[in-house]
């Protein structure tokens, strides 16, 4: 695992209205590495993400991705790949078309489609309207979507809701591979039993506030098991 | 042509929505001409100033209604199905994406106000002609129908792009566009013609020839509606790319 930064998260606020969403985060993620981003509903998880994504503005701090802000890369499907829900789909379009319009924005090569199609097992699918897709085929198209830039960096949100116990395995596989070839993932989840298979390091938050940033042996050590630190941690304040 | 544009294309290619939506509209104006060429009294029909009117009130009207329509849903169906966020995480430079939008939205309006006026035009002609009356539409008042009607259909395709980038719904947006158009300003234009006539479908019939409500000239009224819709489009850009995408 390399030290240097990919992602800086630093001093991290938004709030809406009266309520603070994120108070003042700092958190970076190496090269090479799976972080587990957890905490409960309402802690603050998809708000950073979407910050770090440029899909909304902090209100103060800054989220780096390769030393600039997403808005400013200049080819930013190839630094980050995302999976934010598992639906961001238009359900009549076919699962190739939906990639078509990725590849055609993001200025990537056409050829990537067939590739990533292969990669997450949707090859003989690729021609289906996106409504008769089941949950799992979804999750999987939206990691192909975010794999189509050959991206430096994976956010995923969630991403084994509705993967069934093989499909879970190969995104495990998938993920860890990524990360052996010096790729960054930061995975949000409420799975602890997967997030303790699958990652390296573990942020948990809660109420806008980091809680703990650290290695997964040093946390899940510290208490006994993964679930055991996170429910200490967010003891009282549940969503 | 950009990335961001050739990706707005691809999108207006691979779902059904937007033929789907023409067709609705040819099949609107169609009955709707049935309606009026075949069921208005005769003498509401015979001279050339009635059946102009006739042609535009439908044509004109639903062109704009439907490219309106279909600029809105630019937007609204983008944030109802969440393809907003693919889309702007691989665009994230917003404003390009709010610009290839108003590109496709002045193609895709400008097939529409055509398709209407020329459904509209013809089927009125031919219905006219099944009643036994004599049309006496000139070559030249066809074109300005058709022309006019696709100009219009362009540029109201552009203000409901604004339209559905600040309401961002996609039922308020519709319904609102819908009702402005076929009921708040027929208000207006009754109420209060002077202010009426500047509204801006009473400035798109006066591209496609209608004189009574029209403001003083063809040119000054291209030059109104374009004014509104790059009002529109400024409104769209600042929407897009100044509020949060959750």
């Amino acid at each position: 695992m390399s030290t240097t930064a990919v992602v800086e998260i630093t001093s991290l606020t938004k709030r809406y209205g009266e309520v603070v969403a994120i108070d003042d985060i700092s958190f970076s993620l190496p090269a090479g590495s799976i972080t587990g981003f957890l905490g409960p509903n309402g802690a603050g998880k998809t708000t950073t993400l979407r910050i770090l994504l440029g899909l909304a503005d902090a209100d103060s701090g800054t989220a780096i991705v390769g030393g600039r802000r997403y808005r400013d890369l200049d080819e930013p499907a190839r630094w980050v790949g995302a999976v934010l829900e598992s639906n961001d789909f238009h359900p009549g379009r076919s699962g190739r078309d939906h990639l078509r319009v990725i590849v055609a924005a993001a200025g990537i090569d056409p050829r990537r489609v067939d590739e990533v199609l292969d990669l997450v097992g949707l090859s003989d699918a690729h021609h289906r309207p996106v409504k008769t897709y089941s949950l799992g085929m979804r999750q999987r198209l939206g990691l192909a979507a975010a794999l189509l830039g050959e991206p430096r960096v994976l956010v995923l949100d969630e991403p084994t809701n509705g993967l069934d116990p093989s499909g879970t395995h190969w995104l495990r596989r998938v993920l860890r591979a990524f990360a052996d070839d010096g790729g960054t993932v930061l995975v949000s989840s409420h799975q602890l039993a997967e997030v303790a298979q699958s990652v390296d390091h573990v942020i948990v938050i809660g109420r806008g506030r980091v809680l703990a940033d650290a290695p997964l042996a040093e946390l899940a050590g510290s208490r006994g098991t993964l679930e055991d630190a996170y429910l200490d941690l967010t003891a009282g304040v549940g969503s | 042509m950009s990335p961001a544009l050739r990706s707005e294309l691809l999108k207006l290619r691979t779902t059904r929505t937007t033929v789907g939506t023409l067709a609705a509209m040819a099949g609107v104006v169609l009955l709707a001409m049935a309606l009026h060429s075949l069921g208005l009294p005769k003498d509401k029909l015979v001279s050339t100033a009635d059946q102009r009117k006739v042609f535009l009130d439908v044509g004109s009207n639903m062109g704009m209604a439907f490219a309106a329509l279909l600029g809105a849903m630019a937007v609204t169906i983008e944030v109802r199905y969440g393809t907003i966020r693919p889309t702007l995480l691989a665009t994230p430079r917003r404003s390009r994406v709010v610009v290839s939008k108003m590109w496709t939205a002045l193609g895709v309006g400008l097939l529409c106000g055509s398709i209407a006026a020329g459904v509209a035009t013809s089927a009125g002609t031919l219905f006219l002609r099944v009643r036994g009356l004599d049309v006496d539409v000139s070559g030249g008042q066809y074109f300005e129908l058709v022309v006019g009607g696709a100009l219009a259909g362009a540029l109201w395709a552009t203000i409901g792009l604004g339209v559905g980038a600040i309401v961002r719904s996609q039922v308020p947006a519709v319904v609102g566009l819908f009702v402005w158009i076929l009921f708040v300003e027929n208000v207006l234009i009754a109420g209060v013609p002077s202010v009426g006539k500047y509204s801006p479908g009473a400035l798109g019939r006066a591209l496609a020839g209608q004189q009574v409500d029209a403001v003083a000239s063809w040119p000054a009224a291209l030059l109104a509606l374009v004014t509104v819709a790059g009002a529109a489009v400024c409104a769209a850009l600042a929407a897009t790319t100044t509020r949060d995408f959750t």
